[in-house]
């Protein structure tokens, strides 16, 4: 098995047209990353429509390389001019923009780069281990399971992103409220579509995706006056030396780790683990003084884990059709577009399309590390394209993007609507990403609730009988109830000890 | 004559193919009444589904032969939404002149039967049926349930976990349908798509299903599936060892077709040309070739009077089927 997967894998390499599409993919990928404000959900949802031109395997190949490269591009401006290219690049500004003033920009992007890549790998072997046999045991999935897994990855919108908790929750709450637009699947009712047929189908989060972070950045820009970056001068990107290595082998190797098990969480990608990353990074290091202010070890930790999310958010997407990120929903509605159906049968009917995907994102791991190495300085220019050009081209992409995917008028308005109630949602403080989720696990929730009723004679107890569906439904109690727990815990434990403070 | 029309979207694959050589093609028999003035502009497929689905591909290949038998463009223009909606109102707003043309499945009967479409049975008529893929009623391998009466006997006890898409669309109505005419009960459990149901079937979360041998090809070779009764009235070619419906004396037959229809309005010597010409494409060894790669065959091909004839019947099936549902009003 891992033999012939190896044999996959390399023929993929020898594929010409293959190897040029991923590294392509790669190169694209890196540059959309290093925009700021263009991140890899929004990229592959732009690129998504253009893939229909393809072969189903080489489609999603090009959007995981992309997927992969957008998430090391972000950390290029993060650390050259303090302008995180993408959300998962945020927690690397914090200590790589510090490090390039101190006119070592060459060694953090160096130390990003290998930190990224080592991160993608780690979690791309544990996506070849993980997937077939996470899809062996989801033939036990039936709607009970899917239901309380729906349930599970809905929490977790309240558990990992600490303080956002509640705004998450509302922006989940609002994605399942649009899901249910549409003809009912168990009643054969039609709901909120206000008789227009263009809604018969129901919205599709495409076009809300691509609204929500596209056009919502697009409205930003346009009120914004230029933002005067202040740019960091770079010799040359190096590769980090035997004794930053030794400094930093624990961190990538637990952030890699992290950020595999987050990016596998339904709903949390690669911001989340990149967070956690740092923020582990920074517990166990000796150095913990020397944080935010140019350790070279706070920009391996969210470096190695945000990419590591990458190969853990396609475990669930492939395996049981369950989006590990936003970008990894995007790949899902690519998959769909295709004709395939993600969950244990892709892998016995499309064996080769899992060796194709590890085969890409193998090679966007590398390729970057590479094209980094020679490229971040001219990399770090695409920062520098006008303006006036960059989002006019945005917005044709928004257009096209959400038109392409079925075709419908509707979908480019309902895209430009949730383009202005973005605008809207942002400056309140939600993000975009929990309304996306809301919005994938919406119909599998109400759907999955349905036909476990009926399949349980309409008694609600029948899901007592289910050892997985309880084991979710558990993990959604912890997820919903472990942080204000503990904070109540700690509140009152401060209050016995009051003068003791850390 | 000359291909005057512009390629506006041949395809890929239909360039490809069709430039792959293939010399030497027929051409219309000339001095024919009538076919002198059509076609006389490219020919525009209307399709409700998004591209590279199966109703898209099927029409893709019909057009791949027919193009060169009606020396005219045509094209495929997909106009998705409102299970079929969106594509019925276009085409009744172009002009009855066949150059305009509808890909239809059961999707759009079963709008129509809901009283909700903007068009009605008899503004439409039928010109070829491109695919016949009739609803089988499967269970799984290891199933105590191995004959029909079996199926019908535990259901008079319990109601059967039968999978469906859809609610009022042609699986539930299938299912309700052969319920009724077998005198046993079902509840149907609706999925989003055949590919669903098939897992859950295999899963043991339901207990039966319809489902077309297309969707179940490998399942059914492999022994994991067993077919207890085809709704059809004959025994299928494909399935020789699974009696029909119409040899059990049940009244339920029902399949998941494609085809393609044109406004009433059009007259009659176009639909003739253009049937002839969609007959032809489909009876060559491209089309052949796709049909028997989805585990199809020859059958799946009617001309106009037996498409029309089923559409109807179809329509009227579903009619009642959703009648007896309380699903619409009479």
């Amino acid at each position: 098995m891992a033999l012939t997967g190896a044999a996959a894998v390399w023929a993929s390499f020898q594929d010409v047209q293959f190897l040029a599409l991923v590294l392509a993919a790669t190169l694209t990928g890196i540059l959309v990353g290093a925009l700021p404000g263009l991140s890899s959900s929004m990229a592959t949802a732009l690129l998504l429509p253009f893939t229909i031109y393809l072969q189903p395997i080489e489609a999603i190949a090009v959007l995981s390389a992309l997927y992969c490269a957008g998430t090391f591009g972000g950390s290029i401006t993060a650390i050259l001019i303090n302008a995180p290219g993408a959300p998962p690049a945020a927690a690397t500004a914090f200590d790589g923009y510090p490090m390039a003033k101190n006119g070592e920009a060459g060694r953090a992007l160096g130390m990003a780069a290998v930190a990224s890549s080592l991160g993608g790998i780690f979690s791309l072997i544990t996506l070849i281990l993980a997937a077939p046999a996470l899809a062996k045991i989801a033939y036990a999935f039936g709607p009970p399971e899917y239901f309380a897994l729906a349930v599970f990855g809905l929490s977790m919108l309240a558990s990992i992103s600490g303080e956002m908790a509640v705004k998450n929750l509302i922006g989940g709450a609002l994605g399942v409220l649009i899901s249910t637009i549409g003809v009912d699947l168990t009643t054969g009712v039609e709901r909120f579509t206000f008789g227009s047929p263009h809604l018969y189908e129901g919205v599709h989060f495409i076009p809300v995706l691509i609204g929500l972070f596209a056009m919502t950045e697009l409205y930003e820009q346009a009120g914004k006056h230029k933002p005067n970056y202040e740019r960091i001068r770079l010799s040359a990107m190096r590769l980090p030396s035997r004794a930053d290595f030794r400094r930093v082998w624990a961190t990538i190797l637990r952030s890699s780790g992290i950020g595999t098990f987050v990016g596998i969480l339904p709903a949390e990608g690669g911001t989340v683990a990149a967070m956690i990353g740092y923020n582990e990074a920074k517990r166990w290091s000796p150095n913990k003084q020397n944080f935010g202010k140019g350790e070279i070890e706070g920009v391996a930790g969210p470096e190695a884990a945000n990419n590591a999310a990458t190969g853990g958010a396609m475990v669930p997407t492939l395996a049981l059709g369950i989006p590990g990120s936003a970008t990894a929903a995007v790949i899902l509605g690519g998959l769909q577009m295709h004709g395939l159906r993600p969950g244990p049968y892709l892998f016995e009917e499309q064996p080769a399309l899992l060796y194709a995907i590890f085969a890409a994102m193998l090679l966007a791991n590398v390729a970057f590390l590479a094209l980094g190495l020679v490229g971040a300085k001219g990399f770090s220019r695409v920062s520098l394209i006008p303006r006036q050009f960059l989002w006019p081209s945005v917005f044709v992409l928004c257009l096209i993007g959400a038109y392409g995917l079925r075709h419908s008028m509707a979908d480019v308005w309902i895209m430009m609507v949730a383009g202005v109630v973005g605008v809207f949602l942002r400056r309140h403080g939600f993000s975009p990403a929990p309304i996306v989720m809301g919005l994938v696990l919406g119909k599998l929730l109400e759907n999955s609730f349905a036909q476990s009723m009926i399949i349980f004679d309409h008694a609600a107890a029948g899901f007592l009988q289910r050892p997985i569906a309880l084991l979710f439904f558990a993990l959604a109690l912890c997820g919903l109830f472990f942080t204000p727990t503990v904070r109540l815990l700690r509140a009152i434990f401060s209050k016995s000890n009051p003068g003791k403070r850390s | 004559m000359k291909n005057t029309a512009k390629s506006i979207d041949s395809g890929r694959r239909g360039f490809l193919i069709a430039g792959a050589g293939m010399t030497a093609m027929l051409a219309w028999p000339p001095g024919r009444a009538g076919a002198a003035d059509f076609p006389s502009g490219p020919i525009e497929v209307v399709t409700h589904a998004g591209l590279g689905g199966g109703t898209d591909t099927t029409a893709r290949m019909l057009l791949i032969r027919t193009r060169r038998n009606l020396k005219v463009d045509a094209v495929v223009n997909p106009k998705t939404g409102g299970g079929g909606r969106v594509a019925m109102s276009y085409v009744k707003n172009r002009p009855a002149d066949g150059h305009t043309v509808m890909a239809i499945t059961p999707t759009h009967l079963f709008t129509m039967a809901q009283g909700r479409a903007p068009l009605g049975i008899d503004d439409i008529k039928g010109v070829v049926r491109s695919t016949d893929d009739p609803i089988v009623v499967m269970v799984r391998g290891d199933s105590p349930l191995r004959t029909m009466e079996d199926l019908v006997a535990a259901g008079k006890q319990t109601p059967i976990k039968w999978g469906t898409t859809q609610i009022g669309g042609v699986d539930h109505v299938a299912a309700a349908t052969f319920g009724k005419e077998a005198g046993t009960q079902i509840a149907v459990v609706p999925f989003e798509g055949g590919g669903e149901i098939v897992t859950n079937l295999m899963g043991g979360n339901i207990q039966a299903a319809g489902l077309n041998v297309t969707e179940a090809k490998d399942q059914l070779e492999r022994g994991d599936f067993r077919a207890l009764v085809s709704l059809t009235e004959k025994r299928m070619r494909s399935l020789p060892d699974t009696p029909s419906a119409g040899e059990k004396g049940v009244n339920a037959f029902f399949s998941t077709v494609r085809g393609i229809v044109v406004l009433n309005d059009v007259p009659e010597e176009r639909v003739q040309i253009l049937e002839a010409a969609m007959l032809k494409a489909m009876k060559h060894k491209t089309y052949q070739g796709y049909l028997t790669g989805n585990g199809l065959d020859a059958d799946s091909i009617a001309g106009a009077e037996v498409w029309d004839r089923q559409i109807r019947r179809m329509y009227a099936d579903a009619r009642r089927a959703l009648l007896d549902l309380g699903m619409v009003k009479q």
